[in-house]
């Protein structure tokens, strides 16, 4: 018996071996067969991106980058579908080791940055100016959280307003209110809903970068104005810690201290937010375009039907324009320095094809928006969707926090909201976001 | 041998029969409740695989209104889990041989020689328990791209071996040392070399011990989702964990179909449990006869 | 050949399969991210060597020392609480009947379940508004009671103690049993014919008898605690605002959220030394000898 055991053990190490050394060799032979093969000369393009999941916009570009392949049958891709979860994790450890695949998903702003900066990218404005059309068939600024010193790297293949405000218009005409237009109207929102015993605002802000990137980013705008927030950034005449700034901690902590928000938020995440909203169990939800997405593939058509959309209320005094909310472009394919000749040229196509008219539409279509001028057929994306679609049509859009902050300082101004809704205390936090950005400041000098 | 000796509580055998059965008893329902807690997770993973999302978050402790069995196909299609099932299974099996024979030979080595810098290799080893493995990640990036082991199944079948290797010496050179030296003298006077000893006699009697590494190994290196993201790129060679996680989008989780993948990834996991269970019991019998 | 050349060639032999690979996956990697500790760097582009900077940013970083405090909870709720449920369950359990058998395997069970499934259940369990915790306090009348248990500063760190707790007993319960099971029968049958009580067997003769294991298990609570990550990851990701931050998680995020890898380094090399200090530490106190 032991020794049965035994040697099924020693039995199942050698055939491995042999088995794992073979596998090995073949691939190292097929490798240099296609390399020194004469007559196909294949061009072999590798490509990450993140579209694993099962919803329809993943399900659009896996399509298109098969039908990609099939089309062309002298480029071979490699095509590597990475878990969202650890995507940027991955990108990281490679980035760091200096194995980054050929053409790969990037987000705008910062991370476009940080790469170009670790000499990393090289700029696709050739292929921009090749195809005049495409390109102006971008909206306005498409190009510009992909632009570094008029250099572009990428084109955006969707679009992430992060703060919209959305409303059970049943819950609003049961209550006989309406959306709010100014701050006062939303504190007696809160007040009328909290006496009805109906939570106002659904909050999952578990992961953090929630309450900054869908409310904050908005709402501290409406009272310091873009160019503050610019100015602060850049280290030029502005600081965390101005008044303004601390107002606009101020006005979010207001929220939280009038039971705005149900209780246990910050332990919730937006998947659970988005469905507590969905089942009418808070009036109203503070979220970006992707909500849109999610609600399509898990919310009742009944439900839907009663969502409207509209932008955070105006505040006092405040600097910003009230018609804006904040927003960024979607991710891009990022194009590697090391390629170059006809890889470069087949990478091109790539980019092109995943960021065409045909496939923008498709990804409109499949409740996901985009940076690009689609006519929306309304019949096919739900009826929120389309209030969306055409909210944003009328406002202008600034800057979300986390795509222009670094990642460093991001964090302490997640976590310091994280804090300043249990109870915090605006200026502390203030500064600590101040503090992290003169570290941030002082190192890049 | 009676086992209810061993227990505190058979203090009260000599005040009769009837109070010593409703003190087991009383064990016996406490355990049962006990085992019942940690049973149903599983039974939730179960049934929550066959809701839909609305579902899932609105009544996650009830059984869905209709099960949705097609959560269950969609899941594996969409995941490829049919690849990373085979490919977790060729890496598992052989890291779990390679850290069973490597780890018992050095326990064996460890716990029943004395040597110069024993102390220091015993330390060394230690040291390997308590690495986080995440800031190894880079580095061992940079070295399996050095020596061409990427991208094939030994980047993770060696990590995973080497990991697993202090965890698997230090639980066996522990029971190793339990066991009497007589044994092994008298085996040297009847002319058994060191290797016969160790392959006849500390491998079997280290039976039990072994079946407990192999069962911390296996789960280790199922679930293992560091290595595994970053080592391996091919689709062809992914694994399980990988499978796994490609329903959340950071924007959201897909629950449903998480929950189904991770139903379909937890039995083979459950099987083994058991099996190296059983052989923990057979070590007993098997050290029990010898001495 | 000589015996002691034998000895000594058997010695080496035995080791060096498993020291070879052990050096160069593990040691070497950890050395490596040592090393990355002492520059300023994104992970990307050009690194800057900033000498001690890293560290001694490390020994004044509050979160840091949060993280610890966090960890120095864990151990003591593994080494006070899972190591005693896990003896007694193994002293309950060491019979091989059918109902011990489906105990163990039920006690195992949460490890087996991927740490996701583990955690988003116990956070429906501890969910504000739908979790069962509340409900039960609820309907118990203990309506002051309920809790947002996972966002509460005071309390979260407790309530995620628990399930870590929980779902870690199983492979300690396994280590226990099979070292139970290597106690030579002679040994039980001698102290039951000189009639020895059941509790002073436990701490005369079972306890000394195992104590090298109970001393691994307490190096191996200490360490996975130490370690602590997953659970924690999935159910808090060490917020809200640090409160349940563990050294790994910010270990974790400094390097892939925050992108500082050399303080990522210099972080984790804190860790293992940390608690290699831990674990000399717990080693020392143990060092009483039975035999």
């Amino acid at each position: 018996m032991k020794k049965t055991w035994l040697i099924a053990l020693l039995t199942v190490m050698t055939i491995s071996m042999v088995a794992c050394g073979n596998s090995g060799s073949k691939d190292a032979s097929q490798e240099n067969g296609s390399t020194a093969g004469t007559k196909t000369e294949k061009v072999k393009l590798s490509i990450w991106h993140n579209y694993t999941g099962d919803d329809l916009r993943a399900q659009t570009m896996r399509a298109t980058l098969e039908q990609f392949q099939k089309d062309n049958p002298d480029i071979q891709l490699d095509i590597q579908g990475i878990p969202p979860d650890g995507y940027r994790a991955r990108l990281k450890t490679v980035a760091a080791a200096n194995e980054m695949p050929d053409l790969f998903v990037m987000w705008p702003g910062i991370m476009t940055k940080e790469f170009d900066g670790g000499g990393l990218l090289q700029p696709i404005n050739e292929l921009l100016d090749s195809k005049p059309e495409w390109k102006e068939g971008f909206l306005p600024n498409s190009f510009s959280d992909f632009t570094i010193d008029g250099n572009t790297y990428a084109v955006p293949m969707a679009m992430s307003p992060t703060s919209i405000l959305y409303y059970n218009k049943k819950m609003f005409s049961e209550n006989n209110v309406e959306p709010p237009k100014t701050w006062d109207d939303m504190m007696h929102l809160v007040e009328t809903f909290n006496k009805a015993k109906i939570t106002p605002i659904a909050l999952g802000n578990k992961a953090a970068w929630l309450a900054q990137s869908s409310i904050l980013s908005s709402l501290g705008d409406r009272v310091t104005g873009t160019e503050w927030f610019l100015k602060a950034i850049a280290g030029e005449g502005a600081k965390f810690t101005d008044p303004e700034f601390v107002q606009a901690l101020a006005y979010l902590k207001q929220l939280s201290d009038a039971k705005a928000f149900q209780d246990g938020f910050n332990s919730i995440d937006n998947t659970q937010m988005e469905q507590m909203f969905a089942q009418g169990k808070a009036a109203m939800m503070i979220d970006g375009g992707w909500a849109l997405t999610n609600l399509a593939a898990n919310a009742s058509p009944e439900a839907m039907a009663d969502m409207g959309a509209t932008v955070l209320p105006t505040v006092p005094g405040g600097k910003g324009d009230p018609d804006s909310l904040s927003g960024v472009v979607g991710t891009g394919l990022g194009l590697s320095k090391n390629v170059d000749g006809a890889r470069r040229d087949a990478a091109f196509k790539l980019i092109y094809t995943m960021a065409s008219p045909e496939v923008q539409k498709k990804t409109l279509e499949g409740n996901q928006l985009v940076s690009y001028k689609v006519e929306l057929d309304t019949s096919k994306v739900s009826p929120i969707f389309a209030e969306v679609y055409k909210l944003l049509g009328t406002v202008h859009t600034t800057p979300v926090y986390d795509g222009r902050l670094s990642s460093a300082v991001a964090d302490v101004m997640n976590n310091g909201l994280q804090e300043l809704l249990m109870g915090g205390n605006p200026e502390n936090i203030a500064k600590k976001i101040q503090d992290a950005q003169d570290k941030e400041l002082a190192a890049s000098k | 041998m009676q086992m209810e000796q061993k227990l505190p509580m058979a203090k009260i055998q000599v005040e009769g029969k009837s109070k010593r059965g409703l003190g087991r008893a009383l064990i016996q329902l406490g355990l049962t409740l006990y085992a019942l807690v940690t049973l149903y997770p599983l039974f939730w993973l179960f049934t929550s695989a066959f809701k839909t999302n609305e579902e899932f978050d609105s009544r996650p402790f009830y059984l869905p209104k209709v099960w949705h069995w097609d959560n269950l196909t969609r899941a594996w299609d969409v995941s490829a889990m049919g690849t990373s099932l085979i490919n977790s299974t060729i890496v598992t099996v052989t890291a779990l041989a390679f850290t069973l024979v490597m780890g018992a030979l050095a326990a064996y080595v460890l716990a029943r020689f004395q040597f110069r810098f024993k102390a220091f290799f015993m330390g060394l080893f230690l040291l390997g328990m308590l690495i986080p493995i995440h800031s190894t990640l880079v580095p061992l990036f940079i070295m399996l791209k050095q020596v061409k082991l990427l991208d094939t199944y030994w980047a993770l079948i060696l990590p995973y071996t080497a990991f697993e290797l202090p965890l698997a010496i230090f639980v066996t050179a522990a029971f190793l040392t339990a066991i009497p030296k007589e044994i092994e003298e008298a085996a040297l006077i009847d002319g058994t070399g060191y290797w016969g000893i160790f392959f006849r006699m500390m491998l079997p009697l280290s039976l039990p011990a072994l079946s407990t590494v192999a069962i911390l190994g296996f789960l280790r290196f199922w679930n293992d989702f560091a290595f595994a993201l970053i080592f391996i790129s091919k689709p062809a060679l992914k694994t399980v964990p990988l499978s796994l996680s490609v329903f959340a989008t950071g924007y959201s989780t897909d629950y449903k179909l998480t929950m189904a993948a991770m139903t379909i990834a937890v039995i083979p996991t459950i099987i083994a449990f058991l099996m190296f269970q059983e052989q923990i019991m057979k070590g007993m019998t098997a050290g029990a006869v010898k001495g | 050949m000589t015996t002691s050349a034998r000895v000594k060639g058997f010695i080496v032999a035995g080791i060096l399969p498993a020291l070879i690979l052990y050096l160069f996956f593990v040691v070497v990697p950890v050395f490596w991210s040592a090393y990355y500790g002492f520059f300023d760097w994104k992970g990307i582009g050009a690194a800057k060597f900033i000498g001690l900077a890293n560290y001694a940013e490390v020994v004044k970083d509050p979160i840091f020392w949060k993280g610890f405090k966090n960890n120095m909870l864990i151990v003591a709720a593994s080494v006070f609480g899972q190591v005693p449920i896990a003896m007694i369950l193994a002293l309950l359990l060491t019979k091989s009947g059918l109902f011990q058998r489906l105990i163990r395997a039920s006690v195992f069970m949460p490890m087996v379940l991927s740490s996701v499934v583990v955690g988003i259940i116990w956070s429906y369990i501890y969910h504000p508004q739908i979790g069962v915790l509340n409900f039960l306090l609820d309907s118990a009348g203990l309506e002051n009671l309920k809790r947002a248990w996972l966002s509460e500063p005071s309390i979260s760190m407790y309530a995620i103690m628990i399930p870590i707790i929980w779902n870690y007993i199983g492979p300690y319960m396994i280590i226990f049993i099979a070292a139970l099971q290597n106690i030579p029968s002679e040994i039980n049958d001698a102290a039951q014919i000189d009639g020895v009580g059941a509790s002073r067997k436990l701490f005369t003769i079972t306890l000394p008898m195992i104590w090298d294991t109970i001393k691994v298990v307490i190096v191996l609570c200490i360490s996975g605690s130490l370690k602590a990550f997953d659970l924690i990851y999935v159910m808090t990701g060490g917020g809200p605002a640090h409160t349940t931050e563990v050294l790994a998680s910010y270990m974790y995020n400094s390097t892939f959220n925050v992108y500082r890898f050399g303080y990522g380094s210099a972080i984790s090399t804190a860790i293992i030394i940390l608690s290699l200090l831990l674990i000399l530490g717990s080693q020392y106190l143990m060092k009483r000898d039975y035999r």
